[in-house]
């Protein structure tokens, strides 16, 4: 049970060392764009949830819409639920995950509830927002020219009190390259 | 799409949010906000061009309870949804879709 909720430590490492957490911002995610950009209007795209634990967190987990109609350059708001059932405080911590997998560099999320400790206290029950947008990118890529569905998945696990994540100590100009959508046809 | 991190196979890259985690809320201070928004979506088919009103009024509660910083919605999207100013000199009217 332990070495479960230790293995989300490693793992989390990694998403961090790839995603740059810590709240700065990330090669490709102009936050200018969301302000400037055009909903495609023409191009509608249905959003579908799911949600899991990790068999060591005893939440209740779930979507409160199955899917969601969204359209390119469009921002939108999803939420999730969870509650906590037991009679004792449970740290969770969430990733998630999306496919298909080269839609997932157009799916940007602006804020969400995942990467960062959440605490429920006893049957405590609550709302988690998910909102996002679409890059409008994704209606001039080839390779998505087929792709009508994206389906967007959060998994919590349950993060020990107190435990520290630490931020790897690298450089995030090393990240640069690797998460610019790519543009080119 | 090669990267250090890639795994010989494709793998999913997560990034974290651009602004972060929403701080939880405990208190259900906009949850009347957030059933509205639901409703919305039941009514409409799900379709999240028809609530947008109804997600920008969510996101004004969380940012009016300390639940999100503060910013102009206009930053987040909703620059159609926002009513013009009464004094309407300094109405930026930015270049719509076509």
């Amino acid at each position: 049970m332990i070495g479960l909720s230790y293995a989300s430590v490693p793992l989390y490492r990694l998403y961090c060392q790839v995603s740059g957490l810590g709240g700065t911002a990330v090669a490709g995610h102009d936050s200018e764009q969301v302000e400037t950009m055009t909903p495609v209007k023409e191009r509608i795209i249905k959003v579908t949830f799911n949600a899991d634990t990790h068999a060591s967190i005893q939440w209740n987990f779930r979507p409160q819409q199955s899917e969601i109609y969204v359209v390119p350059g469009e921002t939108a708001l999803a939420f999730y639920r969870a509650k906590n059932p037991t009679d004792k405080p449970i740290i969770g911590i969430s990733t998630y995950n999306v496919v298909p997998f080269e839609a997932g560099q157009y799916f940007n999320k602006i804020q969400c509830f995942c990467f960062e400790e959440q605490r429920l206290n006893p049957q405590e029950e609550v709302d988690m927002p998910v909102f996002f947008y679409i890059d409008p990118d994704f209606d001039v890529d080839p390779r998505m020219a087929r792709v009508d569905t994206i389906t967007l998945s959060y998994t919590f696990f349950e993060a020990k009190g107190g435990q520290s994540l630490p931020l790897p100590g690298f450089s995030y100009s090393s990240l640069r390259t690797s998460d610019k959508p790519m543009t080119d046809p | 799409m090669s990267t250090a991190m890639n795994f010989g196979s494709k793998s999913f890259k997560p990034r974290a949010p651009d602004k972060g985690s929403f701080p939880l809320d405990h208190f259900g201070e906009c949850k009347s906000f957030k059933e509205t928004f639901m409703k919305c979506l039941r009514e409409n088919s799900f379709d999240n061009s028809s609530c947008r009103m109804q997600s920008k009024d969510y996101l004004q509660c969380r940012m009016d309870h300390q639940l999100m910083a503060k910013e102009p919605l206009e930053k987040l999207g909703f620059k159609n949804q926002m009513d013009p100013p009464p004094h309407s000199q300094t109405h930026t009217e930015s270049q719509s879709s076509s």
